[in-house]
This record gives C-alpha cells, structure tokens and sequence, in this order.
C-alpha cells in the first residue's frame, strides 16, 4: 500500500482554518487563536461562509471558501458542523489541497459510520491525506503548527524536542500532552488522528520513522485498523527508533469502553502485547512509565552492558535502589575495577565504604560527587549509572546539580538522578531536565527505565 | 467452525513431523484390549457433543490387563450412549509416562492472524495464566524468547535438553498454523515434556 506523505500536514506552508469563527467559544475560533500565538509564520487563512468581504478575524482575513484562496493549501484544518463535512472536504479536494485535519467529532464515534465512510472515500480519490476525523490534529513546535481546539492557559505547549507523541484518544493526548510540558524533553511533533478515517497508525509511523527530528516515539493505542501493515512497519520502526507504547483495554471492560470512545477495533490486549514484545516494543503500563520511559530514552545513549553503578549521599537510597535493580533479572550491580577502588580509596573520606553502592555519605558536596563520577564514569566494569543526590542532606546544593550535568556531559554512558523532595529538589530537577539529565523521583521509576533502556537497545543492535 | 476429527488432527501433526501419541480407534473391548498390550492405555470418548471430555468422565487412565480394559470399555460406551453423544467414537491411546505439562496452541486473532501460544500446561492454565504469545510466523529467537518469558520457564526446562526440543515443536507448530489456512485454533494439551523426549496426549483442531 502507498505511504501517504505526512510531510505538508506538519511542515505546511500554508494554511486554511476551514469554519473559522469570530465566536470565542467557537473550536474554530480557539483554533485561529492558537496558529497566531504560537508565532506561525506560513501563509495563514481563515474560511467561514458567512463572512462579509474583507472581513477580518484576529487580524487575518476572511473567505467564504477555500476555492477562494490563490495559493494552494498544504494544510486544511476543518472545524465545521459533521454533516457538512464531505462537502467541504470535496471543495479542498477540488482547490488540490494537499492534507485535511478533521477536528469534527459527529462520526463512527456516535454511529455515523456512513458519514465517516463518505470522508475517507474523499481523501483517497483527491489522494488527500486526512487525519481524524474527532480528534486533536497536530502540533510541531518547531514549524509553529497547531492544530488543537484547547487554549494555552488549560493545556501548556512544550517546548522543541525529539520526543513525538501519538494518541488516537484527543483527551488522553491533550492530558499527556500537558504533562511533557512540565518534563525536561520536548515535543517534535504530536498527532491526534482521532477515528482514523483514512490517515491511521501505520501512516504515522511510516511518517515518524523517517523523521530526522523524532529520535522517540510515544503512543497511546486504543485499536489497530490494519493489524498485518502494523506489523510490517512494527519489524522496521523498532530498528530505528524506539517506540514506547501504552495500550488501552486491557479488561474486556475497557475494551467496551473503547468501542464506545473513539469506534476502535480495540482487539485482544494479549495479541497487542505479545505484537509489541514481538517486535521490540517498549511497553508500558501507565501513563506515568510512559513519561518515564520517554524521558530516558530522549536523552540517553545505548548502554554497552547490564552493570550499573550507584552513587549516593544516603545510604537508605542506595539500598532501595538496589532492591529495584535486583527485581530485574537483566540489571546487576557492577564490580568496581582495581583502578577504580584503588582511586576511589586515596580520594574518599575514610568514612566512604569503597563499594557498589557507593555510599558518599551525607556531608557529599560538588567535590566529592565529582571525583566519585570521574572515576566511575571511566571504569570498564561499568555501563550505567544511578547517581542519587538527596538535596535535604548539609552537602547537597546547586553546585552538586552542576557537577552531575558537568559529567552527564562528559562521560558517554547512560546516567540518571535520583532526587526525592519537595520544591528545593524540584528546582534541582528542572535544572538538571532542562541540561538533558533525566531525573525520577522513584528508585522503582529509574530502574524499570533502565531495564528498558537496555532490553530495547538489545532487541535494536541485535542481528536476526 | 468445527473440531476436526482425531485421525484428521493427528495427520495435520504428522505432515508437521509433530508426533503424538500412538492411539488407535477401537470399536470393542476386545479391540482394545488387544492395543492395551503393552499397557498401560488410556480410553476416550471423543464426540462433537462434549468438548470437554475429563468434566464429562470420558476418560479413563492407566488401564492395564485385559479385565481392565474390558470393563472400562463397556463403562465409557455406556456413559456415551447415556448421555446420548452419537455419532462418537473410542480412542485407545498408550499411556505417556509423567513429567512437565505444557500447553501448546494457536488461535486466529482478526488483526493479526494466527497466533502462538506456550504455557503451563494441564490443570494450572487458566490457574496461573503462565502463558506467551507470538505472532506467526516466528523465529528461532522468538521460540526461545517464549520459553524465557515464561514464570514457569525453570521448572519446564530443567532438562537443559528440553529447551531445544520444546523451540523445535514451538517452530513446527507455528509453521503449521501459518500453512493451514482452514485451522483457526489448535490445542495441543497436555504436551507432556520428559528428558529428551515429548509426548503430545490431546489434539484439538477446529477449522
């Protein structure tokens, strides 16, 4: 089957907001709203057929219909009544439009499968990729393009990223979407594709696979449409890219539920599950591992190995830590090299017990987590490193934050921060995110993204 | 959708090289008792009218000496007409010596087609739900990966032996399911794994 480009849908030159609305309550309106504020800068047009001449919307003008506008139209963002839908969309067809974002909801969604029928078969005869219809659209901060319907001051927009996110659900998406705002990684590009007319999954991820600006992948699954094409691209994606997945309908519950939400087929959770493994799948079980995962994955390199190193300045932290890397069976503890232990011995205090963990006590400064990580960021035995730094403790303050993205820096393996605390170590942390050094706030959090930083890498690099 | 035939099944497995136990259709106890030497046997009634044979008594293991035999012969036959299954038949199977129980199988999924499963087999399959599932076809690899996943891989493989074997019969299968189109769920349970052999007990194919 042919891959539908993508491309104009994300990187459009110009751009139509078909149903447009002087109203504020209007989705057409918030839309408008939404290109303006997020600093578009392509050709920018609004449609409503009631417009007077040269009436204007937020300082754009307005036509009564796209066949209107001289230049064609990379983008069409169609927010106008369901019924009236095809008709719109066969005059984007007509005016060679070359992708659609339907926002509309009014389809398979409430039964109108006919109605949804008669859109998809639009998009293939004008050749017309069309996302949705009732969903979000898309958004990509790096060419100011966004599509939702939900204002900035109820749904913060993150910042640039190699992070794309896909979400069949519109309000799982907006939610999830709200929460990568508040993390350290950005956004590239996110896609809403709704009841997934004509634009579904496996276009997606042909699109993503291909895209230099997403090094990870996110998505929230209901159902897959074309599970044999899903496969085909799942053997090639995961090469690539990981993907991190969170799939809904699990219970025969929710696979109701999902039925009744966005019309998905959503099938067998286990077939799902066992695709995912099958084809090297990260797979997570909730939203909040999925932000997990997607964190470690954004910044950090491949681990060469399963041995990890913790260093602490508590050693409670450390022993819970290494209670959730020994849950796994894939992740050790390494043993220090002569090199290092003998290192470590001259430099350390006398009260640091020279071992994994290696417990820097709690008077640890900048100092002495700097020369801990020098040695240890450079010892053979070593693939990744656990570096917890609790900020409550007389050592620890911004200067310790230095010198962790200092070495993050520098030393070539994955690393992550473990910080638990209220708003002192939260500032810590947004320093850190913000310098590309992920930090949880859990040991179960860092050691289930290391193992699967190390169980995807393996299924990556592995020949078969 | 039907279940096949137990002759029909078991040649679908042997076009596979998937071996399963000797068994013979008997229609006396005489019949029977002559396949029952060398005994131990086991006999069965096998109707489209009871899926579940061992629920409904339809089976009765570990039967040696012609008396035996006899007796449970005219008991199973009675059962059967008792509980009105015609048209049924009896199978006469050797018995298999204990060891690991495992469950092996396929079934069709709408998305994906046809998938595989492995897990602990016999009374603990819907117990422990200790199960992995691949689409197929699979590799090598993903036989291997199976095995691994499971909580029970340790006590299925503890013949360091029975790994390779049990990846063979992972790789026959799925290369049967992928081939016969017609079959939409197969089950292959228990396969009774020993040292460096198997034994396949039950076949049930619906087409």
């Amino acid at each position: 089957m042919k891959t539908l480009n993508l491309e104009p849908m994300l990187k459009p030159k110009s751009v139509a907001i078909i149903g447009a609305s002087k109203d504020p309550e209007k989705v057409g309106h918030v839309i408008l709203e939404n290109y303006i504020n997020a600093g578009y800068d392509g050709s920018l047009y609004a449609i409503n057929k009631n417009a007077a001449p040269n009436e204007e919307m937020l300082g754009v003008n307005v036509l009564r219909k796209i066949g209107d506008i001289r230049e064609r139209i990379d983008l069409a963002v169609i927010a106008v009544p369901a019924p009236i839908v095809p008709m719109v969309l066969e005059e984007c067809g007509k005016a060679k439009v070359r992708t659609a974002v339907v926002v509309s909801g009014g389809f398979a969604e409430i039964g109108e499968t006919e109605l949804q029928d008669k859109l998809a078969s639009i998009a293939r005869k004008y050749n017309m990729p069309t996302l949705g219809p009732n969903c979000l659209g898309v958004m990509d901060p790096r060419s100011r393009i966004d599509t939702l319907f939900l204002p900035t001051y109820k749904l913060s927009r993150p910042q640039v990223g190699n992070v794309s996110f896909v979400s069949q659900s519109g309000a799982v998406g907006s939610t999830i979407l709200d929460l990568i705002s508040g993390e350290g990684f950005g956004l590239s590009k996110f896609i809403s594709y709704g009841n997934a007319a004509h634009v579904d999954e496996v276009d997606i991820l042909n699109y993503l696979m291909e895209d230099d600006e997403t090094k990870v992948i996110v998505m929230y699954l209901e159902g897959i449409k074309r599970g044999k094409e899903f496969i085909e691209v799942a053997k090639k994606i995961t090469k690539k890219k990981p993907v991190i997945v969170l799939k809904a309908g699990r219970t025969s519950e929710g696979m109701a539920a999902a039925h009744s939400h966005t019309a998905a087929l959503a099938g067998n959770y286990e077939a799902y599950e066992a695709v995912f493994r099958q084809f090297g799948f990260v797979i997570s079980e909730d939203i909040s591992e999925l932000l997990h995962y997607a964190k470690i994955f954004s910044t950090e390199p491949p681990p060469l190995g399963n041995k990890i190193a913790i260093i602490t300045n508590g050693g409670g932290a450390g022993v819970l830590t290494t209670d959730a890397i020994s849950a796994s069976k894939e992740l050790v503890l390494g043993e220090f090299s002569k090199d290092t232990i003998l290192a470590l011995g001259k430099t350390m205090p006398k009260l640091v017990n020279v071992r994994n963990p290696l417990d820097l006590a709690g008077d640890a400064d900048y100092k002495r987590y700097g020369t801990a990580l020098d040695l240890i960021s450079k010892d053979p035995n070593i693939n990744m490193i656990i570096v917890i730094a609790l900020f409550q403790t007389p050592g620890a303050d911004s200067k310790t934050a230095a010198a962790l993205i200092h070495f993050k820096q520098s030393s070539g393996k994955p690393m992550a921060v473990l910080s638990i605390g209220a708003s002192y170590t939260e500032m810590h942390k947004i320093m850190m995110e913000s310098s590309g050094l992920p930090v949880y706030d859990s040991p179960k959090a860092i050691a289930s993204s290391l193992l699967k930083l190390r169980e995807y890498y393996q299924y990556k690099n592995r020949k078969d | 959708m039907g279940l096949l035939e137990y002759s029909k099944a078991k040649s679908i497995l042997d076009k596979y090289k998937i071996k399963s136990i000797e068994s013979e259709y008997v229609t006396s106890a005489e019949e029977a008792a002559r396949f029952g030497k060398p005994g131990p046997i086991a006999l069965k009634v096998l109707s489209g009218k009871a899926l579940h044979k061992s629920k409904s008594g339809l089976v009765t293991l570990g039967l040696s000496g012609e008396s035996e035999i006899t007796a449970a012969f005219n008991a199973l036959q009675s059962k059967a007409l008792k509980l009105n299954l015609a048209p049924y038949t009896i199978i006469a199977q050797k018995m298999a010596p204990s060891g690991i129980e495992v469950i092996i199988g396929g079934r069709t999924d709408p998305q994906f087609g046809k998938l595989l499963l492995i897990g602990l087999g016999g009374i603990y399959v819907e117990a422990f739900r200790d199960f992995a599932l691949r689409v197929c076809p699979i590799t090598r690899r993903d036989a291997e990966e199976m095995l691994a996943q499971l909580k029970s891989a340790e006590v299925i493989t503890q013949h360091g032996t029975s790994i390779d074997m049990i990846c063979d019969l992972l790789l026959k299968t799925s290369s049967l399911l992928t081939k016969e189109k017609n079959i939409s769920e197969l089950d292959l349970n228990p396969v009774i794994i020993h040292h460096r052999s198997y034994d396949i007990v039950d076949i049930r194919v619906l087409e």
